[in-house]
């Protein structure tokens, strides 16, 4: 018996059966849909959150008051007797390997103009923070360059808050009201967009020293620095602690976060949450072979006689073990098949429907679905191929 | 046919081929099984996490300084151009219909020392209420001593892990702790309390709230927080708290959260997370379904002569079709509470294994799991036994 002596067989005994095989490949198609489909939504999730944190490069370290080793959250809760300090800021700066540092306060605050107020979130920056941030101006310019104590007073908006306070009118030269103060709008910004829920539209970007006078602030909240891309993220990160320490009495009372070992922390919290998400839908691939089993079970059982046949003619118990083996393999590689398709399309749909939604199939998860119900396969078929292959001849026939 | 006769010629319809009925029952348990089981663990993760904003205490209203427009979340960063005062504290005690207790909180980090020994720790500054809005106990000495909110003595109150690293076993009471540079008298000690919210109270120093703002510099306080009496005075407090604040600094400056409104929202997020695990789960019904069908096919097939006989023994096409359907049923009700069984011993071996993990599953996802499994039965089965009618009693007895 031959390879295409054995396919034919096997496909003409599947063809026999075609409301019962079809329910079987359904089975497996169905499981295999589930798992593609939620692990594209998974790897949508991850690549999306990926864009999110690495559009402001992989190459920048954040710096915060405080040290924190219990909450994630470093800096968030209150103050800190240790102060960042512009001249900290100023010190990282002169550090060889640091390209730029934008050392930076923020706080919520309603912007007023033209009898319109908004409540927005106000940062004191320089004119690095454009070097550090992807940001870019639209119309006018950013905060002037100079000596990062003396602020002027002036203002550059979001679009968002000035189309908000401004509409349609050219804001450049107008006033605002922040709190008491009175600034003059220099620029307008280009649209980002939001990032992770934080519409960085809506803001206003006003001198550094300005902003710690209107919020009564003696020190920084954050220093953004940046680093050459070949340089590696944590040789600078120990520049970057030992120039601080020196400057603080030997103390480490400030963290040091980098954007790479969030993103590296963020990978890996959406992967395994990918994998346990599939793995759920894996229970119904699970099923499915089970399926399969019983089907192949009651095959063997009901053509008994024709095996005995094929044994009696001097097929060899391995031969056998390997048609039924290839007809449950056939099985559940067709749903699979079958199932990918499924999965992709109803992906394919839900992009072309919603594009907001991230959903995307990595090419190896295709390899794994495929060869996974290959294996399915394969296992569900090796007890009833046992079974068949342990056939007696005699009993076999006999059993007509 | 009475009900007791057509279960008992199901049962005993599966029973002649039991290894087959297990196969197909096994599919609807782990089905069953797996809903059962993940939507426990969801419905545990959410009971956890409610658990963890109720030992907050209840009826809480929190005020946080300062408001943005656009963004979801509060703003937790940073201060406001308009500080949270002590001063409006105490306008808000006398104030606020319905109010049980009130307290303002102000918040650092920074390092507590005695001696040699010293820890890195977060500092927070309250009054005496703090103790009972917080539900804090006092394992030795007092809490923070009455008196005017504004004026501030040099004492603190010790975490529980504070004082046992810092004393190893000494009596703390009346010992001087350096805090930054502040000396302050130890005056009590907190009685041990478990982590909540990623806050660990026993990492803490309390000390009166006008001291914690002059240590770290601050303007603003951090927090205040009102229990009221009742649930019901939640709402009308939450509004006269906003109504006074808006009028003592000109404009809404700051964000209310209720307790009420966290759990709720947190916990149908939650909730919607365990359903979607949950239906995950349920595709591995719909695939065990499939598998019944084909079992139930192959039965039709095989009891040709049977249903034959039946028929023209008098049986009505109605009886044989209830017949079959009966069978499919039995097997998928079985596959579920089995599966529900299983489910139950598995939650209480996790249940040993994590006691502090309240992994309950929610009742209205047995009830769904029981009933999808039978649906599943019922639907799966209807095929397989109209078929059965549809062959006449002279061909079914003839031909073999």
């Amino acid at each position: 018996m031959n390879a295409r002596d054995s396919i034919a067989w096997s496909f003409r005994a599947l063809l026999a059966h075609r409301l019962r095989s079809s329910l079987s490949v359904l089975g497996i198609a169905v499981g295999i849909a589930a798992v593609i489909l939620l692990t594209s939504i998974g790897e949508g999730t991850r690549l999306f959150v990926m864009r999110q944190f690495s559009q402001f490069g992989t190459n920048v370290l954040t710096v915060t008051p405080g040290k924190t080793k219990t909450t994630g959250l470093p800096g968030v809760l209150g103050g800190t007797t240790r102060k960042l300090t512009i001249e900290d800021a100023e010190a990282l700066a002169r550090e060889p390997g640091v390209e730029h540092v934008n050392p930076h306060t923020y706080g919520p605050a309603r912007v007023e103009a033209q009898g319109r107020g908004r409540d927005v979130i106000v940062y004191g920056a320089t004119s690095e923070m454009l070097a550090v941030m992807p940001f870019k101006i639209r119309q006018g310019t950013f905060l002037p360059p100079g000596d990062p104590r003396r602020g002027a007073a002036v203002a550059v908006l979001g679009p968002r808050l000035k189309q908000e306070l401004f509409g349609a009118e050219n804001a450049l030269g107008s006033f605002v009201r922040i709190a008491d103060a009175r600034l003059r709008v220099i620029g307008v910004m280009e649209p980002y967009g939001k990032v992770l829920g934080f519409d960085l539209d809506d803001a206003a970007y006003i001198p550094l020293s300005t902003h710690m006078q209107i919020f009564n602030r003696e020190a920084l909240q954050e220093i953004n620095l940046t680093f050459p891309e070949a340089s590696a993220s944590d040789v600078v990160e120990q520049r970057v602690r030992r120039v601080l320490m020196s400057r603080h009495d030997g103390v480490e009372d400030f963290t040091v976060t980098s954007q790479a070992a969030m993103i590296e922390i963020f990978d890996s919290v959406v992967t395994a949450i990918t994998l346990a998400v599939a793995a759920i839908a894996g229970v119904s691939l699970l099923v499915a072979a089970i399926g399969i089993l019983t089907m192949m079970w009651i095959t063997v059982g009901q053509r008994t006689s024709e095996i005995g046949l094929l044994l009696a003619m001097g097929a060899t118990p391995r031969q056998i073990r390997g048609l039924f083996l290839l007809e449950a393999t056939s099985l559940s590689l067709v749903g699979g098949v079958i199932g990918l398709v499924a999965g992709l399309g109803i992906a394919a749909t839900i992009r072309a429907i919603a594009p907001a939604v991230s959903i995307e199939t990595p090419l190896p998860f295709v390899a794994v679905a495929l060869g996974s119900s290959m294996v399915i396969g394969l296992a569900s078929g090796v007890l009833p191929a046992r079974r068949a292959a342990a056939l007696d001849p005699i009993e076999a026939l006999r059993a007509e | 046919m009475k009900a007791s006769d057509l279960l008992r010629f199901a049962a005993g319809a599966l029973a002649g081929q039991p290894k087959r009925t297990s196969l197909a029952l096994l599919g609807v348990t782990i089905g069953v099984l797996a809903v059962v089981v993940l939507t426990a663990l969801g419905e545990g993760a959410r009971l956890f996490v409610v658990n963890q904003f109720a030992d907050l205490g209840t009826n809480l209203v929190i005020v946080i300084p300062g408001k943005t427009e656009t963004s979801g979340f509060a703003p937790f960063a940073g201060g406001s151009a308009h500080d949270l005062t002590i001063a409006d504290a105490e306008v808000l005690t006398d104030a606020v219909p319905g109010l049980d207790r009130l307290a303002p909180l102000a918040v650092g980090n920074d390092t507590v020392s005695h001696g040699s020994r010293s820890r890195q720790v977060m500092v927070m500054g309250s009054t005496p209420d703090f103790l009972h809005v917080r539900d804090l106990e006092i394992a030795s000495g007092s809490f923070l001593p009455p008196g005017a909110m504004d004026r501030g003595s040099r004492v603190a109150v010790l975490g529980a892990t504070v004082a046992r690293e810092l004393f190893a076993g000494d009596n703390p009471l009346g010992q001087v702790v350096r805090v930054g540079g502040w000396r302050l008298r130890v005056i009590g000690v907190l009685g041990p309390r478990g982590m909540h919210m990623g806050m660990d109270m026993n990492e803490v120093v309390i000390v009166p709230v006008a001291t914690c703002m002059r240590m770290f510099d601050q303007s603003t306080l951090f927090r205040i927080l009102l229990r009221v009496r009742s649930p019901q005075s939640v709402e009308p407090a939450a509004e006269r708290v906003l109504a006074v604040l808006a009028d003592r600094h000109g404009v809404e400056d700051v964000t209310i959260w209720t307790q009420d409104a966290v759990i709720e929202s947190l916990s149908s997020i939650l909730r919607a997370l365990t359903m979607a695990l949950g239906a995950i789960a349920a595709i591995s019904l719909f695939v065990a379904g499939l598998g019944i069908m084909n079992v139930m096919l192959v039965a039709v097939t095989e009891r040709r002569r049977e249903i034959g006989l039946m028929k023209a023994l008098g049986a009505r096409n109605r009886q044989v079709r209830l017949l079959f359907l009966t069978e499919a049923l039995v097997m998928s009700t079985g596959g579920g509470i089995l599966g529900v069984i299983v489910g139950w011993i598995a939650l209480l071996g996790i249940r040993s294994v994590f006691p502090d993990f309240p992994v309950v599953a929610p009742a209205w996802a047995v009830i769904a799991a029981i009933v999808t499994s039978i649906t599943v039965g019922g639907v799966f089965g209807y095929l397989p036994a109209r078929r059965a009618t549809r062959l006449t009693p002279m061909e079914a007895l003839s031909r073999r």
